[in-house]
């Protein structure tokens, strides 16, 4: 981590730990827009670290928006950093700004014809209901093209994640301006698929450190049979567990975040597999380290958690992640997968 | 992560690819295709193997050249031994001396004792095995009986030694040994004396392995008299440098590569026709891998950078050795009902070794026990 970068983090850390408290999560939850959250990371720039100055960022290098979503992923922050980004980093190319309201991404399936008459719907939007505008691949006659679009000009129907986060459904039927219209390459799906699984992968690196931070934290502070329940070996040993998950969680996450400027497809899909895979055990030992006071809403475990299980789910659950490595890795054969595997840098 | 738990980014520098494609080549030129390779890398052994790696300059690559060594990195030293295990090439015989022995010798021996063993160690004529367990003593290593009683110009030892890899074909044994009766701080009055494995007084009984074969010993020692320039480091020093050893000792590839070949057999067998369950399996072990590859790097830059990350070196042979268990098991539940006798016999080979795996170098339950060290839990 360079200077620039521990500064980022002790910054993020600072002010989510004022602004980003178990409350505002729970706030959040019950359909509070943390609005002064948004505000306060938009106006630091933090938003959009890693995006062009020229295009409304901070112009900053892209592993330093990873590592904004990694932090804000440790509080459970409610506001669509990692969609912000990704619209944000679209429109750049484009030579467009993003707004100062959050900006999400809708994957679905759109047309648009040749007089900008934009049509389809998209399920599971983050955040949309709170969001100014909304980027978009569809179909056009003669390729792909990206759209921005208000989520007022939108028809929207309210939907929550498992973790009590806006996942909503959204239906265009209306004609854009030519403004808000760009040519995208062929792959625009592909490649938002792609940074999509990379945001959803740091963010569970970020997510899982600290369930294991919480959970080492509960094993000390909870007493019973009259000794803080650390002291058993079995509770150890399922914290070691976990902390090995974390850590396999942390380096697939860095190197997404160091490859991201090329969006290294089989970076991303380890990445995406191995902390998707570690989520299920790290999620069932806190859980169970926990007892049933983590199964309460009342403790900010569920907060993590809740979001870990959505997230391994979004942008292609490891089974698909998992095929693409394999048919990456059998494509060079048996005697060569050794030095498939060395090829990863 | 946590104080005590640190892993540091760590890459490959640029020279390290040239290198490796030179090991590459000189195992392409030296592996017999008629023998099924193991990438275990206690499971073959060959001394001619080790003194041709010695002349590539590949065994004690990191050590000073004025004893021998090639001054070179950890990094490098990854490379080699990584490319060496993955290939299945029979490493048993130096593993231990170039591994453990000798940055033991460099860090708390005597420089008598460094020029009398680390040359020979370099040029692959020196082999060294590991004294530590007792019959009675495991993962209580502590608990260890074998003395050495002060006599005239040396020391007496009497006890034994056991599940001792190659003590029948090694040429000496770093042992632990209580040097001082236990008292209340169980960790003291413990030294480490290097053992003359072909003196005369020393026995040594085979012991088989549920695979069949013979590479473990148990070492007896009956008023055997071992000279004072062989006490290696400070008397009562023992435990301490004990611990030293296993940092170097737990976060190698060998910790997480031993059932390699049986994923590139795999592969072999869903190469032509392998079904999306296969192919998705086969992904899921390679994440596994290029992680823990990732982990270990950045274990031997911390190690070139002077640290000694034991809490993350058992980390990662906690982590890597229950990968090393789990390949064999989904991989046979996913194979084709028609696998080839190559797939099997590999297969089954690592299955025979597996149960060793978790257990040589730290049982799970002392790695996870370092691990709640390193989380503040201890």
């Amino acid at each position: 981590m360079n200077e620039q970068q521990q500064l980022i983090k002790d910054t993020l850390s600072r002010l989510l730990t004022d602004l980003c408290t178990p409350q505002e999560v729970d706030a959040a939850e019950n359909g509070e827009w943390a609005g002064n959250l948004w505000q306060t990371l938009n106006e630091t720039g933090l938003a959009l670290a890693g995006v062009p100055e020229t295009a409304g960022g901070s112009g900053g290098d892209l592993e330093d928006s990873l590592l904004v979503l990694h932090e804000a992923a440790r509080f459970s922050a409610p506001v669509p950093l990692a969609e912000h980004f990704i619209a944000g980093l679209l429109l750049a190319e484009q030579g467009a700004v993003v707004g100062d309201a959050p900006t999400t991404i809708a994957v679905g399936d759109f047309e648009i014809d040749d007089a900008l008459n934009l049509s389809g719907s998209a399920e599971n939007v983050a955040f949309a209901r709170w969001c100014g505008e909304i980027v978009l691949a569809a179909r056009g006659t003669a390729g792909m093209k990206l759209c921005r679009i208000a989520v007022a000009e939108t028809d929207l129907t309210p939907g929550l994640s498992v973790a009590g986060e806006p996942r909503d459904t959204i239906s265009v039927s209306r004609q854009l301006d030519a403004a808000n219209v760009f040519d995208a390459g062929d792959d625009i799906e592909h490649r938002i698929r792609l940074m999509g699984a990379a945001t959803r992968s740091v963010m569970m690196a970020g997510a899982l450190e600290s369930t294991l931070e919480m959970s080492v934290q509960y094993s000390q502070e909870r007493s019973q049979f009259g000794r803080s329940i650390s002291k058993f070996q079995a509770i150890q040993h399922q914290l070691a567990v976990m902390a090995g998950e974390v850590a396999a969680s942390t380096l697939a996450a860095d190197c997404i975040k160091e490859s991201f400027a090329s969006l290294n497809e089989v970076d991303i899909a380890i990445g995406k597999a191995r902390t998707g895979e570690a989520v299920s055990v790290c999620t069932d030992l806190a859980h169970g380290i926990h007892g049933a006071m983590g199964y309460t809403l009342e403790h900010s475990l569920n907060h993590r958690t809740r979001r870990l299980w959505c997230w391994r789910d979004e942008y292609g659950a490891e089974k698909e992640w998992q095929l693409l490595i394999g048919q990456k890795f059998v494509a060079g054969g048996a005697d060569n997968l050794w030095a498939t595997i060395t090829d990863q840098s | 992560m946590f104080q005590g738990m640190t892993f540091e980014p760590g890459s490959l520098p640029e020279g390290t690819e040239a290198l490796r494609q030179e090991v590459r080549a000189f195992l392409a030129s030296e592996l017999d295709p008629d023998v099924l390779p193991n990438s275990d890398f206690n499971a073959g052994v060959s001394a001619e193997f080790s003194r041709k790696l010695a002349e590539h300059g590949w065994i004690g690559m990191t050590w000073p050249k004025k004893y021998g060594g090639g001054e070179r990195s950890f990094l490098e030293r990854y490379v080699v031994t990584e490319e060496l295990i993955a290939a299945g090439a029979p490493v048993g015989t130096h593993w231990i001396a170039d591994r453990q022995s000798g940055p033991l010798l460099l860090k708390f021996g005597s420089e008598e004792q460094r020029q009398l063993f680390l040359p020979k160690i370099v040029s692959g004529e020196l082999f060294f095995s590991i004294g530590m367990s007792e019959p009675d003593s495991g993962s209580d290593l502590a608990s260890i009986r074998t003395t050495a009683t002060k006599t005239d110009g040396g020391w007496l030892l009497n006890g034994s030694k056991i599940w001792t890899s190659f003590a029948h074909t090694n040429h000496y044994m770093v042992t632990l040994v209580r040097t001082q009766p236990p008292s209340e701080n169980r960790h003291a009055g413990m030294s480490q004396i290097v053992v003359d494995l072909k003196d005369e007084n020393v026995e040594i009984t085979g012991i088989k392995n549920l695979s069949g074969e013979s590479d473990f010993n148990q070492v007896f020692f009956d008023d055997l008299f071992v000279p004072d320039n062989m006490l290696l480091g400070e008397e009562g020093n023992g435990w301490e440098q004990v611990m030293s050893e296993l940092g170097y000792e737990r976060s190698g590839p060998e910790r997480f590569l031993s059932a390699f070949r049986v994923l590139v057999e795999f592969t072999r067998e869903i190469e032509e026709n392998g079904t999306d369950e296969q192919l998705a399996l086969l992904g899921r072990l390679s994440a596994h891998l290029v992680t823990l590859r990732r982990m270990s790097i950045s274990v031997a830059t911390m190690l070139e950078s002077g640290k000694l990350p034991l809490s993350e070196a058992a980390l990662i042979k906690d982590v890597g050795t229950t990968f090393e268990q789990l390949v064999p098991e989904v991989v046979r539940q996913a194979a084709n009902p028609n696998a080839s006798k190559r797939f099997i016999d590999t297969l089954n080979e690592c299955i025979l070794h597996a149960p060793s795996f978790t257990l040589r170098g730290g049982t799970r339950e002392i790695l996870k026990g370092v691990i709640a060290r390193g989380l503040g839990l201890r």
